[in-house]
């Protein structure tokens, strides 16, 4: 039995007891401090937080690109940390910055990387064409990346993350920075590539997106996960908990989890005037 | 493989970047002219034996030859990569950790070549003449363009360590001290004996002794494979170390 047969094929996403600390000059930071998950095969699953809650650490222990201080974490039933090329094949990953070089057309970016998944010339220009119709970028596949839009940008990224097919994808706050019709374009995208049979794993800090494309989501805070369940799940608990009698919203969980209050969140923000 | 797909990436990158090509050409020119100028009636060819015949920009060539080994671009490329997040793409795929490395490497040596073959045949239509031949020539500029993978491997380690282009532009001056600290403006027994040790460290002196002897002199293995020797070790040392930065870099 192998290593994939013993973990389950229902889990694309394990963690367990996942921690990452770092050495800083004020001491030893705990970014992530012991944290289990399971992500199912087929599902779109938000991860949410506050800034610096440790959101981004834990998508990149899950990719391969940052190392794990203990604990264990697996993508499709392969151990990230003892198989990291296994691993790397299985999963895609758009990260928050559309790691993108400006200097080269869309096309050579996705035949590029193709190639770096082991594929040959000619199948790597087939699949760099099926993508830039997937992700609706034909038209412009032969500019250089420099001149493209952020929702250009992030459709590529995308594309580049799913040129070897795999199971997992791995999206770190796709959408952010992004004018609200290119996000929907990118939610779009998402659902898409979710519909075709890849797991979705992405972290966000609008709580709407996760609300309109997520299955199920975790928050976490201060490195720790605090809630985990369906947005529906979620939303009921709370309701119940506090005695709601309105239907509270993913903001009113979000606030709530990570024991923040609406006044304090609209402290945070400084009104600027001229 | 894979590092040569990287180094195509790399090559395309180094072309539809023009402007930071051109100095890497024009700057060792302008050193040449400006050094031989200077000096060149110090020492006149008829009259000093160290020349063996030829100009005095014949013995100056192998310092511009270096200087043009020392720019480390790539180095620069590689923190827009880190800093525009291409890095950790590149990191995410399931290609050795040494491809990563080589990709940029062998874009340099390519690049190495190009300039070096520009800069001696420029040389050779002033009157500069190889006098170890044809492959007297292909060692000349083969050695220029290891050396500028070498120095480049070094400029990554600071970039890798830094991840900033202020502090990567910085650390590449070292290369002042490595190519003044030889025995550039005359052979090395006519030093002062602290410049003279100094330069005997300096793993550079080698380099430039070897590019030398190949314009200078018939085939002379005495100078030239201690020459590749150093560039082989420092250039596998730079290597090993790259690679272990990338597999570390978290």
């Amino acid at each position: 039995m192998n290593e994939s047969e013993e973990q389950g094929v229902d889990d694309a996403v394990e963690a367990e007891g996942l921690v990452k600390h770092y050495k800083s000059r004020a001491g030893v930071v705990e970014a992530v401090r012991g944290v289990d998950l399971r992500v199912r095969s087929g599902e779109i699953f938000g991860f949410l937080g506050p800034n610096g809650a440790g959101k981004s650490t834990m998508i990149r222990m899950l990719t391969t690109l940052l190392t794990i201080t203990s604990g264990v974490a697996r993508v499709a039933g392969v151990d990230v940390a003892r198989e990291p090329d296994g691993a790397r094949r299985r999963m895609g990953v758009a990260l928050q910055e559309a790691g993108l070089d400006p200097r080269q057309t869309g096309r050579e970016t996705l035949v590029l990387q193709g190639r770096l998944f082991g594929l040959s010339p000619q199948e790597a220009a087939a699949r760099a064409e099926e993508l830039v119709e997937l992700v609706e970028l034909v038209d412009a596949a032969d500019r250089r990346v420099k001149g493209y839009s952020g929702g250009m940008k992030r459709r590529l990224d995308l594309a580049t993350a799913l040129v070897h097919q795999p199971e997992v994808l791995f999206l770190d706050e796709p959408t952010t920075g992004l004018d609200p019709a290119s996000r929907l374009t990118v939610w779009d995208e998402v659902r898409r590539i979710n519909q075709l049979g890849t797991t979705v794993f992405l972290t966000t800090q609008y709580l709407e997106e996760a609300d309109a494309l997520c299955e199920r989501l975790a928050i976490i805070d201060d490195g720790l996960i605090v809630r985990e369940g369906t947005p529906a799940a979620l939303k009921a608990e709370l309701r119940d908990r506090l005695h709601l009698t309105g239907e509270p919203t993913l903001d009113d969980v979000f606030l709530d989890a990570t024991g923040r209050t609406r006044s304090r969140a609209a402290g945070d923000v400084q009104e600027v005037t001229a | 493989m894979t590092a040569w797909v990287l180094g195509q990436r790399a090559l395309r990158e180094a072309w539809r970047t023009p402007e930071a090509l051109v100095p890497t050409l024009f700057i060792p020119l302008f050193f040449l002219v400006v050094v031989v100028g200077q000096a060149g009636k110090i020492f006149p060819a008829a009259s000093t034996g160290f020349l063996k015949g030829q100009g005095y920009g014949a013995f100056q060539l192998p310092a511009s030859l270096l200087l043009a080994a020392s720019f480390g671009t790539a180095a620069l490329f590689l923190v827009e990569d880190i800093e525009g997040g291409y890095f950790d793409k590149l990191r995410a795929t399931p290609i050795p950790r040494t491809s990563i490395v080589l990709g940029r490497l062998i874009a340099e040596v390519a690049k190495g070549l190009l300039i070096a073959t520009l800069i001696v045949l420029l040389g050779l239509v002033f009157g500069i003449t190889i006098a170890s031949g044809v492959l007297g020539f292909v060692l000349l500029v083969g050695l220029t363009a290891v050396w500028s993978a070498v120095f480049v491997g070094f400029m990554q380690l600071i970039a890798l360590k830094t991840r900033s282009a202020a502090a990567t532009n910085s650390g590449g001056l070292v290369f002042f001290p490595l190519l003044f600290l030889t025995p550039n403006f005359v052979p090395r027994d006519m030093l002062t004996r602290p410049m003279e040790v100094a330069a005997s460290f300096n793993p550079v002196t080698y380099v430039m002794e070897g590019l030398r002897s190949l314009i200078l002199e018939d085939l002379e293995w005495s100078a030239i494979l201690p020459a590749f020797a150093v560039a082989a070790v420092l250039g596998a040392l730079m290597l090993a170390l790259n690679v272990r930065m990338i597999r570390r870099y978290d």
